[in-house]
């Protein structure tokens, strides 16, 4: 023919799969060798057929010989098993002997001495040629039919999508293909949504199948929305374990008495029923995307109990059904729930008590500790496939940097050791979860002391930047209108059990996860800038620091701290300011004067010059006089006593 | 990683081995240290081809202590040169094998166990060359230092008051030129390269 096409016929490419591996690995069964290839294709040549084809004329004349060389066959072929070449040699030998038998039928013949072949006339075959002719023509007739009709319904079928505006199978096919691992396993499309290119190292396979969406519902579906975007022609077919929604609800809670309890109140954690539309008609972008939405929860969940149940935490980690509990703090539990919700499951889920609950369990739901999980899990992924550079051509793939500079840097057991560690991820986002409690515990704690404490000031910067387990905040106190004459600054560092502060004077306290200790503090810090700054603003004002103390040994022992105390001396030296500063009490503000302006001699007081040793001190009603602050009130005093009048 | 400092203790006559390494495991134990496993160290030599010229010597040791590196030491001459490499370099000496033979018959080794006391760690190690005994080793690492000559005399009074006041201690030889230097392992290895090599001359057991 003039216009014909070369159609090229090849083998499949791949190998027969021998066996899959647990991890979904293919073992690919070695091609088979020269020799083997001819001793497979040897035992597939049917002897006795071509028996029949081609040794007509010998199956005619010794028809009594002929049953015994195929029941020999048969025999053999049960016997190979012995030997490969068992059946080929056996089948070789009885037509040896066939032939044998053959020849000595012709020479007998030949020689006409002991018998005369004489042509047999053959039987007449009723040759009427108009019924071949018929019968030919009528099977013709049939198989054209079936050519015909089929042409009829794929063309019936092209027109009427066109005509309907249908969408095409097969550009939503290639749609489908740019975005998704499709491949074709005999006659059906399978397609696989698992996180395994990516690094992922789950067993839960992730296969799903594409199908052709059956007529009659897409014309539903066109005529049901027939403005919105043209229903697909595809049709995925998800596996049912990976059906429907789920997340991975992250709950921090009070620890409660009964575990029981616990486990009752989060189990009703809600899911959104499923997702907007029916299974059906969803499209296929999100309905794969679902599915690996829950393949991925899964596989979080999995990797999650097994590191619970690995772990020895001083309080065990408890794994209940899709549920870990773990305890961040003393009296707070972390609970991590897997919610899976495919259709099939709302039946045995408790109806009654899911609904409130399940609303209040929502709102608990913690996005962020959420949403670290999966960051986590997508970098135990991304470490998986990325290893540093450079990779040594000849050493194992996979190990860390560290620990390949590890030989060379001769590194010692202890070392080794501390690279083997891996955080789990289970640790990491306990230590994720512990952090935010303190932070939020330590903003709770510094804005209740910044309201109850107006004077001084307390005003607290939180760094915008920070890690997931470690924060830092800086913590200035200073009074109103005196900022400048003297502020006291703290720093501290917000981590996971722990905080650290730095002080003023550079020392370094570490407080534990009990907040009081940090209220202690910053009450202490207060008292302390307090005098500070007194005899800072007495400094100013020309005053003289007699004596200070910051750990006075007199007067009750005090619940936090010391008391604290200063005696400033007036520029002329004839007035005094006694502070003394109890955190329990308060600040307390004495004055002295000497000499006093009058004198009356006494009997014991003689002379004038005895009244420079100091008179009585006197204590002033801080709260009666006029000021916006301590240090204005102090200021205000110190002006009023240096006065000449 | 601390300074480490390794002492040969000689066998007294008409005594065993195992005999003087019970005898200092008693005292050891009595000091209050704990027995923290097993260690070894062990030394192959590899002599060059004559083809190639004068012949070198490599000397292939690895140490429990660093267990994921192999220390390589190649005497030419009047330098030494060291290597640290990790496990895969004793693959490749394999493959060097038509440069590089090896004497199977100097394959070198202490072993013994290794033990804790504070800052010190003590290993006693008697020392075999194809399951011949030699002699005993003893190390001791002070771990908080790392200036040979700031621990130098804690560790002699350390040696002193545990091997007895019969034995003379003295500072390494390899240490002596590097008493102000950082202690790296390679130190130690070259201590052990030492005493090796002296244990590998003489025949029977080494007297000092």
């Amino acid at each position: 023919m003039a216009n014909s096409v070369n159609i090229s016929i090849e083998a499949p490419i791949e190998n027969q799969i021998q066996e899959i591996t647990y991890d979904g690995q293919e073992i690919y069964q070695a091609p088979l060798s020269m020799s083997e290839n001819l001793a497979r294709l040897a035992q597939k040549i049917d002897f006795s057929k071509s028996d029949d084809e081609f040794c007509n004329i010998k199956k005619e004349g010794e028809s009594n010989t002929d049953p015994k060389p195929d029941d020999d066959s048969k025999d053999a072929n049960y016997q190979s098993s012995l030997w490969p070449w068992e059946s080929v040699r056996n089948k070789l030998r009885n037509a040896l002997t066939e032939v044998c038998v053959l020849a000595d039928v012709l020479n007998i013949a030949k020689e006409k001495r002991y018998m005369v072949l004489d042509p047999v006339q053959p039987e007449q075959v009723d040759n009427r040629p108009m019924v071949q002719v018929y019968g030919r023509k009528k099977a013709l007739g049939a198989a054209a039919a079936v050519l015909l009709a089929g042409v009829e319904r794929l063309r019936a079928s092209e027109n009427m999508r066109i005509n309907r505006n249908m969408p095409d199978f097969h550009i939503d096919l290639l749609r489908l293909r740019q975005n998704w691992r499709l491949k074709k396993v005999s006659n059906t499309i399978v397609g696989d949504l698992s996180y395994r290119t990516a690094g992922s190292k789950f067993s839960q396979t992730g296969v799903f199948e594409v199908t052709k969406a059956p007529e009659e519902q897409m014309m539903q579906a066109m005529s049901m929305n027939a403005a919105g975007p043209a229903p697909s022609a595809l049709r995925v077919t998800v596996p049912p374990e990976l059906q429907g929604v789920a997340f991975i609800s992250v709950l921090c809670q009070k620890e409660q008495e009964e575990v029981v309890t616990a486990t009752l109140s989060s189990s009703a954690l809600s899911c959104p029923g499923t997702l907007p539309g029916d299974g059906a008609d969803l499209h296929w972008q999100q309905k794969l995307e679902a599915a690996q939405n829950v393949l991925f929860c899964k596989e979080l969940f999995a990797r999650l109990a097994a590191e619970a149940v690995q772990l020895d935490a001083s309080i065990p980690h408890m794994v209940v059904g899709n549920q870990i509990m773990a305890t961040v703090l003393p009296g707070i539990q972390l609970l991590i729930g897997l919610c899976h919700n495919n259709g099939q499951n709302n039946a045995n889920a408790n109806p009654e008590g899911s609904r409130p609950e399940g609303a209040a369990g929502k709102s608990d739901h913690d996005h962020v500790l959420e949403h670290s999980l999966h960051q986590l899990l997508r970098a135990v992924h991304h470490s998986n496939t990325h290893h540093p550079f450079p990779h040594p051509a000849t050493g194992p793939l996979g190990p860390s940097k560290r620990r390949c500079l590890a030989g060379p840097m001769a590194a010692d057991r202890y070392e080794l050791l501390d690279m083997s560690k891996e955080q789990s991820l289970l640790e990491q986002i306990i230590q994720q979860a512990q952090h935010f409690f303190m932070r939020r515990r330590s903003e709770y704690v510094l804005d209740t002391i910044a309201k109850e404490v107006k004077d001084p000031l307390i005003v607290s910067h939180w760094n915008a930047l920070n890690s997931p387990t470690q924060s830092c905040v800086k913590i200035n106190i200073m009074a109103y209108g005196y900022d400048a004459v003297c502020r006291t600054s703290l720093v501290v560092h917000v981590g996971e059990k722990t905080l650290k502060c730095i002080c003023r004077d550079g020392k370094v306290r570490h407080l534990s996860y009990e907040l009081q200790e940090l209220r202690d503090l910053i009450y202490c810090q207060i008292y302390q800038h307090q005098m500070t700054a007194v005899q800072a603003v007495g400094r100013c004002m020309g005053w003289q620091l007699l004596a200070s103390s910051s750990h006075l040994g007199s007067g009750p022992v005090e619940p936090l701290g010391n008391a604290s105390s200063c005696l400033l001396a007036s520029p002329t030296g004839d007035r005094m300011i006694a502070i003394r500063c109890e955190p329990s009490v308060g600040i307390q503000v004495f004055i002295a004067q000497s000499p006093r302006k009058d004198f009356f001699a006494s009997e014991l007081v003689q002379d004038k010059k005895w009244e420079n040793l100091g008179g009585a001190f006197k204590e002033i009603k801080l709260d009666k006089m006029e000021g916006k602050n301590f240090l204005n009130k102090m200021e205000l005093l110190m002006a009023c006593l240096s006065s000449p009048t | 990683m601390g300074v480490t400092v390794l002492q040969q203790y000689p066998v007294p006559e008409n005594k065993t081995g195992t005999y003087v390494i019970e005898l200092l495991t008693k005292r050891i134990l009595a000091l209050g240290a704990t027995q923290q496993g097993q260690f070894l160290v062990d030394c192959e030599s590899y002599l060059s081809l004559p083809q190639m010229g004068t012949t070198k010597t490599v000397h292939i040791l690895h140490n429990s202590e660093q267990p994921a590196s192999v220390f390589s030491i190649l005497e030419s001459g009047t330098k030494n040169i060291h290597v640290i490499a990790d496990g895969l370099f004793d693959l490749l000496m394999m493959k060097l094998s038509q440069h590089y033979t090896s004497k199977k018959q100097t394959k070198i080794e202490s072993k013994g166990p290794r033990f804790e006391l504070g800052d010190f760690c003590v290993k006693i190690g008697s020392v075999t060359m194809n399951q011949n005994f030699k002699g005993i080793l003893i190390e001791v690492e002070y771990r908080p230092c790392v200036m040979a000559n700031a621990v130098w005399g804690l560790l002699r009074e350390f040696l002193q008051g545990l091997l007895g006041p019969t034995i003379p201690v003295q500072p390494p030889q390899h240490l002596l030129s590097r008493m102000n230097e950082i202690y790296t392992p390679i130190d130690t290895v070259y201590q052990y390269l030492e005493h090796f090599s002296a244990y590998r001359k003489v025949t029977g057991l080494r007297i000092s």
